[in-house]
């Protein structure tokens, strides 16, 4: 196992991500800046050339030279290092990414040691490394050292890498830095300048003469943690160096994206079928092995003449076996005519998560018909809704509300039905069948009629209410038909119209 | 028939249904199939098993749409656990009402196949899931043919829910797989219950029409309805002050 004192960090630093992330097209004699808060945090060199720089309020950058100004986006400066760290993720596994608390300041991290014998050595990987950040254009500063945070502020100095720097040459070219370097604790700067503590090998003297306990005590634990992560210096323990902190691997995120080519179009379901089963079972491999799952898929039928179809498929429950998704998706491409003749198949997994894991009935009698068949009735469901439509299989909730057609909730299969009445409802009578669009009914004088005669029997019961929408008055009344049907009927005391608006069935 | 025994050549029918060995049809030994108590205790009295049957198809002939959850609620919440599954229902099932009967909602799953080519693979398919407790199916604009029914009754007979198909009244004079099939109908009393058909019972005469009396908050009161005689649809013997809200009745 390496310890750390074997571990070798390079830091880069990305100069212009504030701008790059932000991808705005401009000439290469535009001057551009990039501003948060009214304060430039980036200027490019046509706007340095303007007398612009950072830390400049935007007002005073326009009246300099009429330089463009757009906003920070730390979301996109994001995205961008992520990107970034995919791409270099073929380096070393260890690899983070750092802001500073303090600037527009952010970049990589990457631990080499493991690396070398991989790559030949530092100076071939290291001219790799760069070579392929040069590929993407940045404006990029390095840093090498024995410690993370050392790398990172050695980025700010300009060294070279020879291959052979050990920890010492490190800690004399971190020494030689001034402490402004620290532009992350504002305050600690502040209060080293008062003490006279020019460089940080000043400090590094210090802690060799009085141990590290005086700056935790003048300037902060957090301060005094970070000097020592900088130094790499054990704090807590009297064999330090066998308590090694482990190095976070980043696990890039895996995408599943699987092609079939046919050697003659299809022009049926059935000719796709045996290639939709075949990359089903490649995505069920590479859940299982993953530990995830996956709700929807989406299939993209090509011809050669660069026409594409995608469809989706859609599950309500979390899959890793591919026959749900399989049947789903033969429902779909038989509801569905293939509107050209395919010559390739494209299976892509949306939005995959972790799999969840789900107890099981441990079944020594042999009984496990009963637990396996309550388990299809998700996917009979998830059929059911491919072939019927994703509206067409629901469950029925109450909303609260005095309007009682309002008071109707459609709910997911997934959700939970609110079954909580108010005293208003729990009381009343209701209908088992209701109209979501009431029926008018017809009045002939002093009769009413909807497929027969009606004769108010119960009644009413007044809904009054819901005037900050659509004023509601309404007397409900239950009426019998001629065929003595049962009917939940309402006069609209506004209109003087009246309808039915149930059946008690 | 025993043979051998000393039967006289020429028997009328009459004789021959005074013998004990003769096969009636009207046999106990169905009752050990599982049933649902109905909740109706002369319904129960009439079916040869005492309960609605599980695991079978029964066709309930009846106009339009009327007395469905009268008929089959009590059976409903007897069945636990198990969903709820309305297949093709004529209108939305209105949640206050069934919170009020004590269905949970959590259990009922509505599933809409407006056409034949969809209603029968759902029917299927939903009936053979054994998470499915009961099963109430419309049949579509498409009328159901006897093989459609046939279709339906293997899957039913697959299952241990309760599964009821509802037809139009018209439906009764035709032929239909169905082991138990019924006529509903609403009457002034209440909701006419006809058992025209029994598997495994021989009927000698037309079956007589049982009568589910209406819920009592359903009753007209006295004087109730009419309201201030301008409401229209109330009787005119019926006027007077009212506007009682049925909370208030006992």
């Amino acid at each position: 196992m390496n310890g750390p004192r074997n571990r070798l960090w390079l830091a880069l630093r990305i100069r212009d991500l504030p701008l790059s992330a932000l991808e705005a097209a401009a000439s290469g004699d535009e001057p551009l800046a990039v501003a948060e808060n009214r304060t430039l945090v980036y200027s490019n060199r046509a706007a340095e050339a303007a007398g612009i720089t950072r830390g400049m309020d935007t007002a005073t950058a326009q009246l300099l030279g009429g330089c463009r100004i757009l906003p920070r986006d730390r979301h996109r400066e994001q995205q961008a290092l992520e990107a970034l760290r995919d791409q270099l993720y073929r380096f070393s596994p260890h690899i983070d990414i750092h802001h500073s608390r303090a600037t527009a300041q952010s970049g990589l991290r990457l631990e080499l040691s493991s690396c070398l014998r991989l790559f030949s050595g530092l100076q071939p990987l290291w001219q790799a490394v760069m070579a392929e950040l040069a590929g993407r254009g940045h404006d990029t500063r390095w840093g090498l050292a024995h410690t993370p945070m050392g790398a990172w502020l050695l980025s700010f100095a300009r060294h070279g890498i020879s291959g052979d720097e050990t920890p010492g040459c490190f800690i004399e070219r971190l020494n030689r830095l001034p402490v402004q370097v620290l532009q992350d604790h504002p305050q600690a700067v502040a209060a080293l300048l008062d003490m006279g503590f020019a460089t940080l090998g000043d400090i590094a003297r210090q802690i060799q003469s009085s141990a590290l306990a005086s700056f935790r005590k003048r300037l902060g634990g957090e301060f005094a943690a970070f000097i020592a992560d900088l130094y790499d210096i054990d704090r807590d323990f009297a064999q330090g160096s066998l308590f090694t902190r482990p190095l976070a691997t980043h696990v890039p995120e895996e995408i599943f994206h699987e092609r079939v080519e046919f050697e003659h179009p299809a022009s049926l379901v059935a000719h796709l079928q045996p290639a939709i089963e075949t990359l089903l079972q490649r995505l069920a491999d590479f859940l299982r092995t993953r530990q995830l799952a996956c709700q929807r898929i989406r299939w993209q039928l090509a011809d050669i003449h660069r026409r594409r179809e995608t469809i989706e498929v859609r599950s309500d429950l979390p899959q890793h076996d591919w026959r749900l998704l399989y049947d789903l998706s033969i429902i779909t491409f038989d509801n569905r005519p293939i509107p050209f003749e395919v010559d390739s198949l494209a299976l892509d997994c949306i939005d995959p998560q972790p799999r969840r894991a789900a107890s099981q009935r441990l079944d020594f009698a042999g009984e496990g018909k009963g637990g396996g068949d309550q388990r299809e009735l998700p996917a009979t469901l998830a059929k059911l809704k491919a072939r019927l439509g994703e509206g067409a299989v629901h469950k029925v909730g109450y909303r609260d509300s005095l309007v009682p057609e309002l008071s109707q909730a459609i709910v997911g299969l997934g959700e939970r039905c609110l079954q909580q009445l108010p005293d208003a409802h729990r009381h009343s009578l209701r209908p088992a069948w209701l109209f979501s669009r009431p029926i008018a009914i017809a009045q002939r004088g002093q009769h009413l009629y909807w497929h027969g005669h009606l004769t108010l029997a119960v009644g009413p019961e007044r809904l009054v209410g819901h005037w900050w929408e659509d004023p509601l008055a309404r007397d409900y009344y239950l009426a019998q038909r001629s065929d003595n049907a049962v009917l939940w009927v309402y006069r609209d005391l506004r209109s003087g119209e009246w309808y039915v608006h149930g059946i008690f069935g | 028939m025993r043979p051998g025994s000393d039967t006289p050549k020429s028997l009328s029918l009459e004789q021959l249904l005074r013998r004990d060995d003769v096969w009636r049809g009207r046999v106990r030994r169905l009752a050990t199939r599982p049933v649902v108590d109905t909740g109706h205790g002369e319904l129960n009295a009439e079916l040869l098993q005492g309960g609605w049957p599980l695991g079978a198809l029964i066709e309930v002939c009846q106009p339009r749409f009327q007395g469905e959850w009268q008929l089959f609620l009590p059976a409903l919440l007897a069945i636990h656990p198990g969903l709820i599954l309305l297949l093709n229902p004529p209108a939305e099932p209105f949640s206050q009402a069934l919170i009020q009967a004590g269905v949970d909602l959590d259990r009922l799953v509505v599933v809409k196949a407006a056409k034949k080519s969809l209603f029968i693979p759902s029917f299927t398919e939903l009936a053979r899931t054994a998470a499915c407790g009961a099963m109430l199916a419309w049949q579509p604009e498409e009328p159901l043919g006897y093989t459609d029914l046939r279709k339906c009754l293997l899957a039913a007979s697959e299952g241990a829910g309760l599964y009821a198909v509802f037809r139009p009244s018209a439906a009764r004079r035709q032929s239909s797989p169905a082991p138990l099939r019924l006529l509903s109908q609403r009457v002034a009393a209440g909701l006419a219950i006809t058992l025209f058909k029994q598997k495994g019972l021989l009927r000698q005469t037309q079956p007589k029409p049982l009568i589910l009396p209406l819920p009592a908050p359903w009753r007209a009161l006295p004087g109730h309805a009419a309201l201030d005689g301008a409401a229209p649809g109330a009787g005119p013997d019926r006027a007077g002050k009212i506007l009682a809200h049925p909370r208030g009745r006992p």
